[in-house]
C-alpha cells in the first residue's frame, strides 16, 4: 500500500483536513497551487481558498464538512468550475471541497430509464455511455464536454435542447445530499416519483451550492428521438426573426430548439473555430430543430419554411445530414468562447424575457452598446425567451471593466422591465446578488434566507452568493424603487 | 356555538356579512372541516384572514373545490375554513407567449376550455376537473396518466404567489418559462398540502393542443404478466412517444370498457400522420393472444374523460355501510406491474372491491378500494407491507376522518423530516394553516 505522503505545513486545519481525504495527494494548500481555484467561469471576482480537498467518496465528503462545521471553517462545492457567475469563487477564503475524483457512472437502467452518477461526473459522459443502446441524457449546456452533473444539479443547468425536453430540474429523480452539518440524506429513493414531503429535490437544484453538497445524482434518460431535421434561416431584420420565432410556437410547433444570432454574434462566431459561412451582412440567424416520430416531421419543416419565408427570410435552408447539423450546432455552441475572436474580453449576460418582447428588447440593448460605448452580441435561445447578451470590453483598459458590468446589469434591468427574469440558466452566483432586488422584494429574498438557514444555519456553505449584501440591499433598492414600482404590474 | 359566535363577530369586522357562513352543527365526515367558512374575494381579503388567525391563535383549512376533502387531515374541524370558491377567474393570458396567470380557485376544467379556443392548454389532467381548482390540483401535486407524455405541476408551474400565514404576499418565480433567480421556491408549495401558504395565484406554462389525438387499448387475455412485461419493455424501447402507458387492473378495465382483463391505455398525441404511424408500430409488435382496440379523437376524449371520475370525489361524499378509499402509490416503473396485480389479489382476499391503474412509464398507481371499515384498513396495511418491501411508498388520497385517524395517511417520516419540520417552522411558526394534514402531523 502506498504511504500517504504527508503535508509540509504547521497549520493544523490543513493537516486534519489532508488526513480526512488521505494524505497530500489530495489536498492543495500552496499558494501558487490555490491560484487556479481563485474564480471560475466568472473571472471579475477572484478569491484564494484556504485549501482544495479531494474526497473520493460520500464519506470523505462528510467527514471534511463535519470537520469545517465543527471548527466554523467556511467551505464551498465545487465541479468544473464552469459556473458563470461566480458560484465556486470562495469569497471567504473557504476550504473548497472537489467533486472531480467522484466521478464515476454507478448504474444504467434503461428499462426504467434512469441512471445514477456521481456529482463529478461530466455531463457528456452521460449521453455517450448510453448512446450504442439508443438512449440519451437530455439537458445539454454548451459546456457540456466538461462541466459536471453535479455542478449542473446545482445550477439548474439548460441547454438549447431544453425548450422541449425542459432544463436539469425535470431530470432529476433522487439526490444523496450531505448537509451543511455533515449528515448524508438521501432524498427521492430508488428515483421513485413524488416522495412525500416537501418538494426537497425540487429546493436543492437550483440552489447553487448553498444548501448542501451533492454527491450522487439519479437521473431521467431519454429514448433517442426517431427523427431529428434541423433548419438555417437567415434574415434581414431582427423583427422578422423575433416574429418567425412567434409564428413558430404559434403554429402549436413545439420544437426541440430554437436559437437565435444577432450580426455581432455572428461576426464572432465566423472568425472563430467553426465557421459555416453564414453571410456577415444579415441581421439575424435562427438555427431550429424538430425532432419525433419520423412520420410527422416533414410536415412540421414544411410549416417552417413556410412562416419563414412569409416573415421575408433571405435564405433557409434544411441541414442535409448529421454532419452539416453538427457543423451549425458546433457553430452555435461555441458562441461564446468565439467571441474571444472578436474581443480581447467578453461578460456574458443571462436574462429572460416573455418571447413576444423580444423586439422591443433588442432595441433596448442597443440603446445600453450605445450608452456605454461597448459592442453587444447577442445569443439567444430564443424559444423559451433566454436570452445572453455578450458585453465586449478590453479589461486593459482603465474603467473599462465596470463599464462593462453596468452595460451588462443593465441589460438585465431591462429582462426585469418587461416581466422578465435576471438569470435563466447561469445563476445568480456573486454576479446577480444585487440585481435580484429587481425582480424579489426584501420580503421575497426573507423569505429565500429562511429557507437557506433551514439548512444551513451556520452559513458556513457558500456563503455571500446569491441574496443582495444586507448593506448594499438598501442603497440598490432606493435606486430601483421607481422601476419595481411603476412596472409592478409586469412583474408580478 | 358561543366559540363560533365570537369568531364570526370578530370575521365579520374583517371580511364583508355575506363572505362569511356558520357551519352546521355536524361536521363534515371527511373532516378538514372550520366552524366558520369565509369565502375571499380578493388576495388582501385571504391576506387579512390569514393575519387574523395568525395574530389571534386561530387554525385555518383551506378549501378549494373540495374533491380533496378526505385527502389528509386528523382534525375535524379548524376554527376557520377558507374557501377559494369566490376567488376566481384569469388574471393575465399572454397567447404568443403561452403562459397563464389564474386565480387559485377557478376550476381546472373551465380552464381548459377557454384555453381550448386559443388551441392551448394546461398540460396536466387531474381527476375530477370540473370540480376541482387550479390551486387545489398543485397543492397537492395531483396528475394523470398523460404524467408520462407532458410531466406534473412542478414541470408546469412558472410562478405562484402565496399568501403566508402572517400576512405576507410571496411572489416565487415569474412569469417567464425559464428562470433559476434565487431558489425554485415554487417547488416548495407545490404538494405542499396547503401546510405553507395560501396559493393565492398560478402561472403556467401552456402547451398546444394536439393535432391529433388516439387510444388504444390493448387487452391481455390471459393474466400472464411476463407477457405484459415484455410487451412494455419493447414498447419503451422503441422510439415511440406515447403522452400514456397506463396498466389497468382487470376489474378496472370492467368498468370502464367491459372486460375483465388486464388492459393497457396507450395514448398518441401528434400531428395526425405521426399518431398513425404509431399506432401500426403497436399493430406491428402485438402479442398473441391480446386484443386491441383503437378510439380516435373524440372517442379517445371522452374514455379519458370518463377515466377522471373513476375515483371518489370529496364533494360527493355519502355517508354508507361502504366506504371508499384511494390510494397514491409510488414504485419503481416496471414495479407499476406488481403493485396492480397485488392490487387485484387484494379483491379477494378482504372482500373488498378494488380498481386500479398505473403509469408503466413513471411508476405512479391509483387504487380505488370500496367495502366494510375493517376490511379497508387491513387492506391498505397489507398494500402498504407489499410496497415497501419494493421500496416505494403508499399515501391515502381518500379516506373518512375516522379512518385517517388509523390509517397513517403518508406512511413512514423519511430520515429527513427534521428538514420538513424545520421548513414549516420558519413559515408557519403557530400552525396556522392546514395542522396535521401533512406528512410526520406537520
Ligand atoms: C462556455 C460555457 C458555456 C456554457 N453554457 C451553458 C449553457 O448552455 N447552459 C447552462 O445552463 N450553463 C452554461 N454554462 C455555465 C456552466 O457550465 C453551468 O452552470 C454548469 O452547470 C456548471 O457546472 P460545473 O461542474 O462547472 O460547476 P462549478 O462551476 O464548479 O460550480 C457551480 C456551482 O455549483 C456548486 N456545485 C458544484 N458541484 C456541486 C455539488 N456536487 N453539490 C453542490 N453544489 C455544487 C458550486 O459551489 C457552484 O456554486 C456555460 C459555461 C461556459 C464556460
Amino acid at each position: 500500500m502506498a504511504v500517504a505522503k504527508e503535508v509540509e505545513t504547521k497549520d493544523k486545519h490543513i493537516k486534519n483536513l489532508a488526513n480526512i481525504v488521505g494524505g497530500a495527494q489530495s489536498i492543495l494548500y500552496k499558494k501558487e497551487d490555490l491560484l487556479a481555484y481563485d474564480c471560475d467561469g466568472f473571472t471579475i471576482h477572484r478569491h484564494l481558498p484556504k485549501a482544495v480537498v479531494f474526497p473520493k467518496n460520500t464519506q470523505e465528503v462528510a467527514n471534511v464538512v463535519k470537520y469545517c462545521h465543527e471548527n466554523n471553517l467556511p467551505f464551498l462545492a465545487r465541479g468544473a468550475g464552469t459556473g458563470l457567475s461566480g458560484g465556486a469563487i470562495p469569497l471567504n477564503g473557504e476550504v473548497i471541497i472537489s467533486l472531480v475524483r467522484m466521478k464515476r457512472l454507478l448504474s444504467v437502467d434503461l428499462e426504467n430509464r434512469r441512471a445514477v452518477v456521481e456529482p463529478g461526473f461530466v455531463n457528456i459522459k452521460l449521453t455517450n455511455s448510453i448512446s450504442d443502446k439508443g438512449y440519451y441524457y437530455a439537458p445539454d449546456p454548451s459546456s457540456q464536454y466538461c462541466c459536471t452533473i453535479g455542478g449542473n444539479v446545482a445550477e439548474n443547468a439548460g441547454g438549447a435542447h431544453c425548450l422541449k425536453y425542459g432544463v436539469t430540474t425535470n431530470h432529476i429523480l433522487g439526490l444523496e445530499v450531505v448537509l451543511p452539518n455533515g449528515e448524508i440524506i438521501e432524498i427521492g429513493k430508488n428515483g421513485i416519483l413524488d416522495p412525500p414531503g416537501y418538494d426537497l429535490l425540487g429546493l436543492l437544484t437550483g440552489s447553487e451550492g448553498t444548501l448542501g453538497i451533492v454527491t450522487k445524482i439519479t437521473v431521467r434518460i431519454l429514448k433517442n428521438p426517431e427523427a431529428k431535421q434541423t433548419v438555417l434561416a437567415y434574415f434581414d431584420k431582427v423583427l422578422d426573426a423575433s416574429q418567425a420565432v412567434s409564428d413558430i410556437i404559434s403554429a402549436g410547433i413545439v420544437p426541440a430548439a430554437l436559437e437565435m444570432m444577432d450580426k455581432i454574434a455572428i461576426e464572432g462566431v465566423e472568425a472563430a473555430a467553426f465557421p459555416v459561412g453564414h453571410p456577415k451582412d444579415i441581421e439575424a440567424l435562427l438555427l431550429i430543430e424538430v425532432d419525433g416520430i419520423s412520420a410527422g416531421i416533414d410536415e412540421q419543416i414544411h410549416q417552417i419554411l413556410q412562416v419563414c419565408k412569409s416573415r421575408n427570410v433571405r435564405e433557409v435552408k434544411v441541414a442535409q445530414d448529421e454532419q452539416e447539423r453538427a457543423r451549425w450546432w458546433a457553430n452555435r455552441k461555441t458562441g461564446f468562447g468565439a467571441m474571444g475572436a472578436i474581443s480581447p474580453d467578453y461578460l456574458v449576460q443571462d436574462g429572460v424575457i416573455p418571447r413576444s418582447k423580444l423586439p422591443e428588447v433588442l432595441s433596448r440593448i442597443n440603446q445600453i452598446s450605445e450608452k456605454y460605448g461597448l459592442r453587444i452580441a447577442n445569443i439567444f435561445h430564443a424559444g423559451d425567451g433566454n436570452l445572453h447578451p455578450l458585453v465586449l470590453f478590453d479589461a486593459r483598459k482603465p474603467g473599462e471593466t465596470e463599464k462593462a458590468l453596468e452595460a451588462g446589469s443593465a441589460c438585465l434591468q431591462v429582462c426585469a422591465d418587461v416581466g422578465g427574469s435576471i438569470t435563466g440558466e447561469h445563476g445568480v452566483g456573486i454576479e446577480k446578488r444585487e440585481e435580484m432586488l429587481f425582480i424579489f422584494n426584501d420580503e421575497e429574498i426573507i423569505a429565500q434566507t429562511d429557507i437557506r438557514d433551514v439548512f444551513n444555519p451556520k452559513n458556513l456553505l457558500n456563503a455571500g452568493k446569491l441574496f443582495p449584501t444586507p448593506g448594499r440591499c438598501v442603497e440598490v433598492k432606493k435606486g430601483m424603487k421607481e422601476v419595481i414600482t411603476s412596472s409592478k404590474h409586469k412583474i408580478l | 356555538m358561543l366559540i363560533a359566535t365570537e369568531l364570526l363577530t370578530e370575521l365579520m369586522s374583517i371580511l364583508p356579512e355575506q363572505q362569511i357562513r356558520a357551519s352546521g352543527s355536524e361536521n363534515h365526515p371527511l373532516g378538514n372541516d372550520g366552524r366558520v367558512t369565509v369565502y375571499p374575494k380578493s388576495e388582501e381579503e385571504i391576506a387579512t384572514v390569514l393575519k387574523y388567525a395568525n395574530d389571534n391563535g386561530k387554525t385555518i383549512s383551506i378549501v378549494g373545490g373540495g374533491t380533496k376533502r378526505g385527502f389528509g387531515g386528523l382534525i375535524e374541524s379548524a376554527d376557520i375554513l377558507l374557501s377559494l370558491a369566490d376567488y376566481t377567474g384569469i388574471v393575465e393570458h399572454t397567447v404568443g407567449d403561452m403562459t397563464l396567470t389564474v386565480k387559485s380557485g377557478t376550476p381546472f376544467k373551465e380552464l381548459q376550455e377557454y384555453l381550448s379556443k386559443y388551441h392551448q392548454k394546461i398540460s396536466l389532467d387531474p381527476a375530477w376537473p370540473e370540480y376541482a381548482t387550479i390551486g387545489g390540483i398543485i397543492a397537492a401535486n395531483e396528475s394523470g396518466p398523460k404524467r408520462l407524455g407532458y410531466g406534473s405541476a412542478r414541470d408546469a408551474v412558472i410562478g405562484i404567489r402565496v399568501v403566508y400565514p402572517n400576512g405576507t404576499v410571496i411572489r416565487t418565480g415569474g412569469r417567464v418559462v425559464k428562470n433559476v433567480a434565487g431558489y425554485d421556491m415554487n417547488k416548495l408549495f407545490i404538494g405542499s398540502m396547503g401546510t405553507l401558504g395560501v396559493i393565492s395565484e398560478v402561472t403556467l406554462k401552456l402547451r398546444p393542443l394536439p393535432k391529433y389525438e388516439s387510444l388504444i387499448l390493448l387487452s391481455f387475455l390471459e393474466e400472464n404478466l411476463e407477457e405484459i412485461r415484455s410487451f412494455v419493455i419493447k414498447f419503451l424501447d422503441s422510439m415511440m412517444e406515447p403522452t400514456s402507458l397506463e396498466l389497468l387492473s382487470p376489474s378496472l378495465s370492467e368498468r370502464v370498457m367491459g372486460q375483465n382483463l388486464y388492459t393497457l391505455a396507450i395514448s398518441f398525441e401528434d400531428v395526425e400522420s405521426s399518431v398513425h404511424y404509431q399506432e401500426d408500430f403497436v399493430k406491428n409488435i402485438q402479442p398473441a393472444k391480446t386484443k386491441m382496440t383503437i378510439f380516435q379523437q373524440t372517442e379517445a376524449q371522452s374514455f379519458w374523460e370518463q377515466f377522471y371520475r373513476i375515483g371518489p370525489n370529496g364533494t360527493k361524499y355519502v355517508v354508507s355501510e361502504e366506504i371508499e378509499a384511494a390510494l397514491k402509490i409510488g414504485v419503481v416503473n416496471l414495479d407499476v406491474l406488481q403493485v396492480i396485480k397485488e392490487s387485484q389479489i387484494l379483491q379477494d382476499s378482504y372482500n373488498v372491491a378494488v380498481a386500479a391503474h398505473g403509469g408503466l412509464g413513471h411508476g405512479l398507481c391509483q387504487v380505488y378500494l370500496k367495502g366494510a371499515n375493517e376490511d379497508i384498513v387491513s387492506a391498505i396495511n397489507q398494500l402498504r407491507d407489499f410496497v415497501t418491501r419494493l421500496g416505494g411508498y403508499v399515501i391515502v388520497k381518500h379516506l373518512p376522518l375516522s379512518l385517517r385517524q388509523k390509517v397513517d395517511v403518508w406512511g413512514e417520516k423519511p430520515s429527513y423530516f427534521f428538514l420538513l419540520e424545520g421548513i414549516k417552522s420558519k413559515i408557519d411558526p403557530n400552525r396556522v394553516l392546514n395542522h396535521k394534514r401533512f406528512v410526520g402531523g406537520i
